[in-house]
């Protein structure tokens, strides 16, 4: 009965991958695109960083990138606080 | 050519993958995942990706596999020394 | 962890090296090359896990003092900070030393890259991020340490 169940879900996920496969956009193509547009013209002209990746990461977008040490840091912050050395050992 | 390339890499995921649920050596398994990790750069990289790729790299394959053996070890040593799971 | 064997000791003291000078290369070129901030300090906090790797934790933790690697975090984290908040008058970020592409082909650029703060951040978090992972790995390893009471066993942790 179990395994009955287990076939019937992998062929309906599996059914549902291939579909959802089969209808992605082609590679390097996006939908939408003035934002990448812009950004792509205007990293190099007005900002002369020939990585567009960083120029996005660390300035049109650096309020995330705060986000993101604040996330690093907190991370830090847990795992030294769980293996601390205390006074009581275990 | 580099269709190919993508058949190859996305065969050795699998296969990776697959090994890395299917040993019953823990350090193994660990060891099959840090392949896993080494493809899934690979593969960015074809994708025209080489900033992911050398995060996954560095972060995939060096970091994350020393935590899981330390990870391991330590689970080790705490089953010696207080019965741990009754064996 | 015990330390491994002659050759994989061996094999750290050729190679290790090579971690901290491409980290290094990935940092600083970090507005021209593929690469950045994070993932040049994710490479070159790899040094000390090769190190904590091949050579054991008591010789890792008597070469080195935690205390660095929290002074590289702090570091980073406030400079990258500061230079954020640097370019208050017009917003939040903004880039107040970029110099446009005409005037660096024009005349040449100097010691700060042209491309402004977007290279020096990448410096601060380069050096956050390596000070970083090297803390989690080094206080994950010294948690054993926590948990070791009777005396070492050998490979204890299989499932076999």
């Amino acid at each position: 009965m179990k395994k009955i169940i287990f076939i019937v879900a992998a062929i309906i996920v599996g059914a549902m991958v291939v579909g959802a496969v089969d209808s992605i956009r082609p590679f390097g193509e996006p939908g939408a695109s003035p934002m990448d547009d812009y950004f792509i013209a205007s990293a190099l002209k007005d900002r002369s960083s020939e990585n567009v990746v960083t120029s996005i990461v660390f300035d049109y977008r650096g309020f995330d990138t705060i986000g993101e040490a604040a996330v690093l840091f907190t991370a830090l912050c847990a795992i030294t606080a769980l293996f601390r050395e205390g006074r009581k050992k275990l | 050519m580099n269709n190919m390339l993508h058949v190859v890499v996305l065969a050795l995921l699998v296969l990776s993958a697959f090994f890395a649920l299917w040993f019953k050596d823990l350090i193994s398994s660990v060891i099959s995942l840090a392949a896993f990790s080494v493809m899934t750069a690979l593969e960015f990289y074809i994708l025209q990706a080489p900033d992911v790729a050398i995060a996954e790299a560095a972060i995939g394959a060096g970091l994350s596999t020393t935590i899981y053996i330390i990870a391991i070890r330590a689970c080790g040593k705490v089953k010696k020394s207080d019965g741990g799971d009754g064996r | 962890m015990r330390p491994l064997s002659v050759v994989v000791r061996t094999g750290c003291d050729l190679f290790a090296w090579f971690l901290i000078v491409f980290g290094a290369n990935v940092i600083i070129h970090g507005d021209v090359t593929p690469g950045g901030g994070f993932q040049g300090g994710a490479v070159a906090a790899t040094f000390i896990t090769l190190l904590l790797v091949a050579y054991g934790g008591k010789k890792v933790f008597s070469w080195v003092r935690p205390g660095i690697f929290n002074g590289m975090l702090i570091f980073g984290l406030m400079a990258f900070f500061l230079l954020g908040l640097m370019g208050f008058p017009n917003s939040f970020f903004y880039n107040f030393i970029a110099v446009p592409h005409e005037v660096v082909q024009a005349t040449g650029h100097g010691v700060i890259p042209p491309s402004g703060t977007i290279a020096l951040m990448d410096i601060a978090v380069g050096i956050e991020v390596a000070g970083a992972l090297s803390i989690i790995v080094l206080s994950m390893f010294r948690g054993i340490r926590l948990f070791r009471e009777g005396p070492m066993e050998e490979e204890s942790g299989h499932d076999r």
